[in-house]
C-alpha cells in the first residue's frame, strides 16, 4: 500500500553564496511516518529542515506540505540539539510560547495535557536552568507537540544527551508519535544505530553538495517502542550496509577531514 | 591509619560530586543566607577601618582643614536640625530621580528601538557614541543659554549625561539576541512583535540593566555638577556655600549624604536586577 506524501520536495536544489548545498533532493513524508536524514555533518541536513519548515525557500525545485509551500509554524515544528528554551520564561510558559493563537484558558489547558504526556506535569513552573538535559528536550519536545503538528521536524535532538537518555528519549518519541493520527516526523542524525531504532525509512545523504545517496525501508515491524529492532536477525546486515556507505560517502569529500587520512592509508 | 586514608577517598569524591551537583537543584537558602551575612560584616569591618584611618588623619592634619568623623557626624545633626539638610536633599532627589528616570525611559526606547530597527541604528549609532564620549561639561554654557539656571537645565544636564549609557546598551542588548532563540521563535511562527517582546526585549534586560546601573551613577554626579554651575541649590549648593567657607565638618557631611544616595541607589538597583534577572542563577 503507498501511502500519499503530505511533505514532499521535488528536485529541491539550494545554494548559499553560488555553493550548492543540497541538490535534486526528491522525498516525501507521510503523516503518521518516521523518515530519517542519515549524513556526515555539513551534507545539508539542518538545511533541508529549514527548507521543509518554511523558513527559507529552495534555489530550485518545490517544496510542498499538503500541496502548498510550508509556513514557519503552520503545520510543521522543530526541535533542535540545543534545547532552545527561552530561560527566563517557565517550563508551561515555554510550551505555551507555541501557541500564539488560542484564548488563554485553551493555552493553560493545552499546556496541561503535553506537559503531562512527556512526564513533566510537576514542573511546570520551573526554570529552564533547573533540568537536566533530557528534561529540556522533553520540554522542548512538548513545545513542539503542543500545536498539534502534521510534522515533527527534529535536528539532532538527542545528540547532546548522555546514552541513557538518548535511549529513554528514543522510545519516548517513538511512543509519543507512533500512536493513530500521530505527527510525521522528519529526524536527523548522524547516528547508524538511531536512524535504525527510530526509522521506517531513512535517506542516505552525500556530502558537498548533499545528495541522496540510498533510500532504506525497514522491515522491523511497529510498534517498535516494544519490541527492539536491535535483536531482529537483518539489523546487523543494515547496520553494515549503513556504514559502509557512509564511510564511503565522508572519504571520498575531499573537504573531509577523513578524506586525507583515507588517502594516506592507501598509499 | 593507612587503611582508613584509603576508604577516605571515595567519600571525599562523592562530597565533591554532591557539591557540584548543588547548583543544579534550588539553592538552599541557608549558605545563601550566610555568605549575605558574612559579606555585610566585612562590609561593617570596612566601614570601621575606614572611620579609624579618617579619625587618625582628621588628627594630623593641621585644625580647619580636615573634620574627624565625629565632628562630621555632630555637623549632620545640626544641618538635620537647623532644617537646612532635608529641603536640599529633597531638591537634589527631585533633579537626580526625575532626569534619571526620564534618561532610563528614554534610553531604553531609543536603544531598543536601534538595535530593532537595522537603519536607524547604524544612522545614529556613531553619533550617539560621539556624543557620551564628549565631556558634557561643555554643553553646560548652550544649556543655560536655552533653558536659563531653573529646573529644566537641571534635569537636562542630568538626562544628557544618564541617557548614553543606557542607550548603548539597551542598542548593544538587542543586537545581541540569540540567534538560535530567533529562529525558534521564527519556526513557532511566531510574528516579529511576538518575537521582539518574547525573546530579543528580555534577552536584552541584562544589558540594559548594566546600562541604567552606569546611568544611575552618571546622574548622581551631573546632578550635583547642575547644582554647581546653574542656580545654586541643593546638596551641591551645600557643597559650594560650605567649601567656599572652608567649614570642613559641614562639607564632609554633605558628601557623606552623597555617598549615601549613591549606596542606596545602586543597591537598589541591585536588588531589582536579581529579581529581574532571576533566570540566570537557578
Ligand atoms: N546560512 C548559511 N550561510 C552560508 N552557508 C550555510 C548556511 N547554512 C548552512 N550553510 C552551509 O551549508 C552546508 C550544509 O549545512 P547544514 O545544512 O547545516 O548541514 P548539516 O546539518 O548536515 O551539518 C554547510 O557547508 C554550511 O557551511
Ligand atoms: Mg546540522
Amino acid at each position: 500500500m503507498e501511502l500519499k506524501p503530505e511533505l514532499g520536495l521535488r528536485q529541491v536544489g539550494l545554494r548559499f553564496g553560488g555553493r550548492p548545498v543540497v541538490e535534486g533532493i526528491d522525498l516525501g513524508v507521510a503523516k503518521g511516518e518516521v523518515l530519517v536524514l542519515l549524513g556526515p555533518s555539513g551534507c545539508g541536513k539542518t538545511s533541508l529542515l529549514r527548507l521543509m519548515a518554511g523558513l527559507i525557500a529552495p534555489n530550485a525545485g518545490q517544496v510542498t506540505l499538503n500541496g502548498a509551500p510550508p509556513r514557519p509554524g503552520q503545520g510543521t515544528a522543530m526541535v533542535f540539539q540545543s534545547y532552545r528554551l527561552l530561560p527566563w520564561k517557565t517550563v508551561a510558559q515555554n510550551v505555551a510560547f507555541a501557541l500564539p493563537d488560542l484564548a488563554p484558558a485553551a493555552v493553560a489547558q493545552r499546556v496541561a495535557e503535553v506537559l503531562a504526556l512527556v512526564g513533566l506535569a510537576r514542573v511546570a513552573d520551573a526554570l529552564p536552568a533547573q533540568l537536566s538535559g533530557g528534561m529540556k528536550q522533553r520540554v522542548a519536545l512538548a513545545r513542539a507537540l503542543a500545536p498539534r503538528p502534521d510534522f515533527l521536524l527534529m535536528d539532532e535532538p538527542f545528540a547532546a544527551l548522555d546514552a541513557q537518555a538518548r535511549e529513554l528519549m528514543q522510545m519516548e518519541l517513538l511512543r509519543l508519535t507512533g500512536a493513530q493520527g500521530g505527527p510525521g516526523v522528519v529526524f536527523v542524525t548522524h547516528s547508524v544505530d538511531e536512524a535504525l531504532v527510530l526509522a521506517d525509512r531513512i535517506v542516505l545523504l552525500s556530502p558537498r553538495p548533499g545528495r541522496i545517496l540510498a533510500r532504506v525501508e525497514l522491515p522491523f515491524a511497529a510498534p517498535r517502542w516494544r519490541e527492539d529492532p536491535r535483536s531482529h536477525p537483518a539489523y546487523a546486515d543494515l547496520r553494515a550496509r549503513l556504514w559502509a556507505q557512509l564511510r564511503d560517502a565522508v572519504l571520498n569529500d575531499p573537504q573531509s577531514d577523513f578524506h586525507r587520512a583515507a588517502a594516506d592509508l592507501r598509499s | 591509619m593507612g587503611e582508613r586514608t584509603v576508604t577516605a577517598m571515595p567519600d571525599r569524591s562523592e562530597a565533591r560530586t554532591q557539591a557540584e551537583d548543588a547548583p543544579r537543584a534550588r539553592g538552599p537558602a541557608v549558605p545563601g543566607a550566610e555568605t549575605a551575612l558574612g559579606t555585610a560584616l566585612l562590609r561593617l569591618g570596612f566601614l570601621g577601618l575606614v572611620l579609624i584611618v579618617w579619625a587618625l588623619a582628621a588628627r594630623a592634619a593641621p585644625p580647619g582643614l580636615f573634620a574627624s568623623p565625629l565632628a562630621v557626624a555632630q555637623a549632620l545633626g545640626r544641618l538635620v536640625a537647623e532644617g537646612r539638610l532635608l529641603p536640599a536633599l529633597g531638591a537634589s532627589l527631585q533633579v537626580y530621580l526625575l532626569g534619571t528616570g526620564l534618561a532610563i525611559v528614554a534610553g531604553a526606547a531609543l536603544g531598543c528601538a536601534m538595535g530593532t530597527f537595522r537603519l536607524l541604528g547604524r544612522t545614529l549609532d556613531i553619533y550617539v557614541m560621539a556624543l557620551a564620549a564628549t565631556p558634557r561639561v561643555a554643553f553646560i554654557p548652550l544649556i543655560i543659554v536655552a533653558l536659563g539656571l531653573g529646573l529644566q537645565a537641571k534635569l537636562l544636564i542630568v538626562f544628557l549625561g544618564a541617557v548614553m549609557p543606557v542607550i548603548l546598551n539597551a542598542y548593544a542588548g538587542v543586537r545581541a539576541a540569540d540567534p538560535e532563540l530567533v529562529e525558534m521563535a521564527r519556526a513557532t511562527g511566531a510574528s516579529r512583535p511576538r518575537i521582539l517582546r518574547h525573546v530579543v526585549l528580555p534577552g536584552a534586560l541584562p544589558y540594559l540593566m548594566t546600562g541604567i546601573r552606569i546611568g544611575a551613577t552618571i546622574g548622581l554626579i551631573n546632578t550635583v555638577v547642575a547644582e554647581l554651575y546653574t542656580a545654586i541649590s541643593g546638596l551641591g549648593g551645600l557643597l559650594a556655600v560650605y567649601g567656599s567657607r572652608f567649614r570642613m565638618a559641614e562639607y564632609l557631611a554633605v558628601v557623606v549624604v552623597l555617598a549615601l544616595i549613591g549606596a542606596a541607589v545602586t543597591e537598589a538597583l541591585r536588588l531589582i536586577e536579581k529579581r529581574l534577572l532571576r533566570w540566570r542563577e537557578a
